[in-house]
């Protein structure tokens, strides 16, 4: 029996991809597994495999091996594909983006997100596990007819990410030519994470409240390059001088990017999971974010939860208030250090192996 | 992963004091009405203007684009049905040829509107590279610049500091060597000078001569003898004088003194605004360049037929440097009656005369001897020469009239 994994698309530091990376050390110490995606950039191309390679694959007996396909976007190709092997399924479900905040920016992507809720549903009968890495994505699941779902925390090594070190150019800059705080997002700069609205909060913190606060919002833009484009118009127009869209960054850069920083803030609308929250513990930032989809069950009372329906100006009353007040902030470093602790990796690499072994 | 949401009481207390914040400045009026509406739709307008893609874009698409334009005659010939993989197969060899052909020109096709995008994002690219390399070079030398004003703080600062006490050290040496008696310049003025009374006498006769000249500014008035006389005669007067210590004794007598530099304070005056002017000892402890200036303002201050009288001491006298000249340690050089003259003139006044005064007492000259004859003559014009030399007058006033 072989367990291989399938990715509509794989690129470096993308949630998916690296929980698919994560898993296959793991099911390579069972035997020989890798990772098969329809697309990637070239930073993958020595970790991943093309998909069409995956049918020249010889294997005795198909029905006995397992594909996990990690879902997250539509795709008719892979779709097809899926429907179409004899493996296996076991369905990781990452969340798929909601295509409406997209109609505007990209309509071939809310085109294919849109897909891939239909094809999700069509695969149903086809999937005989679904895993997913929160409460909120499993109710979604559910919904769709699926019988079987499991929760099953994506696996983030806050030890690993400790031990990564700083891009020293990167923290040079940071640490020459950043002056005052720091408030950092993470995150793809994609409609439905709203960085417009944190944009909007920031520009009413350092204009009427606290005018040395940075921001810096780390994340590439892959779909929806017009949406990145009208945000820094945005941040040109608001005179934002201290806020910096940094695009896609290495490990070690986002590494800086958290030691620099004096506190995590997310204004999002739509979360699967977001490791970004828990990366945020693992360096024990206080975290403002918004109650939104898995947003409150992944960050528990580990940071700030602000109503879902906060303002910008709420938002930006919290920043500053966790940037003055050394109660809040030391409260909200205790809380997210305590928080983290319900991450441990070893035990979200065990749930998940314990349900693929179920399967096998 | 404990799922529990439950925030927990601290931070909803947190929110609710937040959100009231948010309500008190909103109505103290911090934030403008609107304001986030207004931001809203400022990202919306934005938004609905056209945005010229970025180079880094158009390299996206080429990328695509290498990726998509590449045609393959490869047609699948697997088949589900019995016999199926042989027809497709077969039907693969008939249309083989005209399917690459086809194939063929798409993908030439293909390869020239890619050369053509290709060709054309490097024309766009090349002069925001230029700007580019520019603009980082220039960065660069700011940082060069940046970087060596930090380097050398430390050097600058002690440089500054160095010079910075070279001149404390200068300032307190020009500060030791500055005159600055412990006595009374009054008490040395009635030793060296004489008393009030032999000073109105040896000055009633300058006096006598501004009789008509009103108002009168006395120049370095010192004790006010001369402002006195004038008032006696009823000439308006009034008197400027550097020592304080002299202004207030001046002052006493009920004159009308100013504590001031004198050239300062003529200055200050309204042209034409003066009928006379007088220095009585006071041009020799001036430096030569104050000399010249102070001409030109009594040209400048004195209405026509107003009158200056400067009384100083004669260097053509050998005698004023045995006695008067140097007993007062605060006179500088002594200024040649040809000069003042010459000055006078310079400047446009009309009429310079010169009036020679205190001479010597003959007791204090040469004598001659007595008898004729060509020895006693001779000796005698030797002896005349010599007291002419050497006991001239020991002052002499210039009387200028503008």
């Amino acid at each position: 029996m072989e367990i291989h994994q399938v990715l509509v698309s794989a690129s470096s530091g993308d949630a998916s991809t690296n929980a698919a990376m994560e898993l296959r050390s793991l099911l390579r110490r069972i035997g020989p597994s890798d990772i098969f995606a329809r697309y990637y950039d070239d930073a993958m191309a020595a970790e991943v495999l093309p998909l069409k390679r995956y049918a020249r694959r010889r294997s005795s007996r198909p029905e006995e091996d397992v594909i996990i396909l990690h879902a997250t976007i539509g795709e008719p190709e892979v779709f097809s594909f899926i429907r179409d092997r004899p493996e296996r399924i076991v369905l990781v479900y990452h969340n798929m983006s909601p295509s409406e905040p997209f109609e505007s920016w990209d309509p071939a992507f809310a085109g294919l997100l849109e897909g891939g809720r239909r094809e999700l549903a069509e695969l149903r009968d086809r999937v005989t596990l679904a895993l997913a890495p929160s409460r909120f994505s499993a109710d979604e699941l559910l919904s769709l007819g699926y019988a079987d779902v499991r929760v099953s925390p994506l696996v983030v090594d806050p030890a690993a990410l400790r031990a990564t070190p700083s891009d020293p150019a990167t923290t040079n800059h940071l640490e020459t030519m950043v002056e005052g705080p720091v408030a950092l997002f993470v995150g793809q700069l994609l409609p439905h994470k709203r960085p417009e609205f944190l944009l909007a909060a920031y520009h009413a913190l350092v204009t009427y409240l606290l005018p040395e606060v940075n921001l810096i919002v780390v994340g590439a833009a892959r779909a929806a390059p017009r949406f990145r484009q009208v945000l820094q118009g945005f941040v040109k127009e608001l005179n934002l001088s201290r806020a910096w869209l940094t695009g896609a960054v290495t490990q070690q850069q986002l590494v800086s990017f958290f030691r620099r920083a004096d506190l995590f803030v997310t204004a999002s609308d739509h979360e699967g999971f977001c490791v970004p929250l828990v990366e945020a513990m693992a360096f024990g930032l206080p975290i403002i974010a918004r109650a939104q989809t898995a947003i409150p069950e992944v960050l528990g009372d580990g940071g700030l939860l602000l109503p879902a329906d906060a303002s910008p100006l709420l938002l930006a009353e919290a920043m500053a208030a966790v940037l003055t007040d050394e109660t809040v902030r030391s409260d909200l470093m205790a809380r997210s250090a305590k928080r983290l602790t319900a991450f441990d990796p070893d035990l979200a690499r065990a749930t998940l192996l314990e349900n693929l072994l179920d399967v096998a | 992963m404990d799922t529990n949401s439950a925030a927990t009481p601290r931070v909803d207390a947190l929110v609710a004091e937040l959100q009231a914040k948010v309500e008190k400045r909103r109505q103290e009026g911090a934030y403008p009405p609107g304001l986030e509406q207004e931001l809203d739709e400022h990202f919306r307008r934005i938004a609905s203007h056209r945005v010229i893609p970025d180079v880094d874009d158009l390299h996206a698409h080429l990328h695509r684009l290498d990726a998509t334009a590449r045609f393959t005659a490869d047609i699948p010939v697997d088949s589900g049905l019995p016999g199926g993989s042989t027809l497709h197969r077969a039907m693969n060899r008939l249309l083989v040829r005209q399917t690459q052909g086809i194939l063929g020109q798409v993908q030439r096709f293909a390869d020239d509107v890619r050369r053509a995008l290709a060709d054309i994002v490097a024309a766009l690219e090349d002069p925001s590279c230029h700007v580019h390399g520019d603009l980082v070079g220039q960065i660069d030398l700011v940082f060069d610049k940046l970087a060596s004003y930090e380097r050398s703080p430390g050097d600058s600062a002690a440089a500054i500091g160095n010079l910075r006490h070279r001149v404390e050290q200068l300032e307190a040496a020009e500060d030791r060597r500055r005159f600055r008696p412990w006595f009374g310049n009054a008490r040395f003025e009635e030793q060296f000078r004489g008393t009030r009374r032999e000073l109105r006498e040896r000055y009633r006769d300058l006096a006598e001569r501004l009789a008509l000249s009103g108002p009168v500014l006395d120049f370095g008035c010192g004790r006010g003898e001369l402002l006195e006389l004038l008032e006696e005669m009823g000439v308006e007067a009034s008197g400027v004088e550097i020592d304080p210590d002299l202004v207030q004794a001046t002052a006493r007598e009920g004159l009308n003194v100013t504590l001031d530099d004198g050239i300062q304070h003529l200055s200050g005056l309204r042209d034409q605004s003066l009928g006379g002017l007088t220095l009585i000892q006071v041009v020799e402890h001036l430096s030569a360049q104050q000399v010249v200036e102070l001409v030109s303002l009594a040209a400048e201050k004195l209405r026509p037929g107003g009158k200056v009288i400067v009384e100083t001491v004669n260097p053509q006298s050998l005698y004023v440097f045995a006695h008067a000249f140097y007993a007062d340690p605060t006179h500088t050089t002594p200024v040649h009656p040809a000069y003042l003259t010459f000055l006078f003139r310079e400047a446009g006044f009309a009429e310079v005369d010169i009036d020679w005064r205190s001479p010597p007492a003959e007791s204090e000259t040469l004598l001659q001897v007595d008898g004729d004859g060509a020895v006693g003559e001779v000796v005698n014009e030797n002896v005349r020469r010599l007291n002419n030399l050497l006991f001239g007058p020991q002052d002499y006033a210039l009387i200028a009239t503008r």
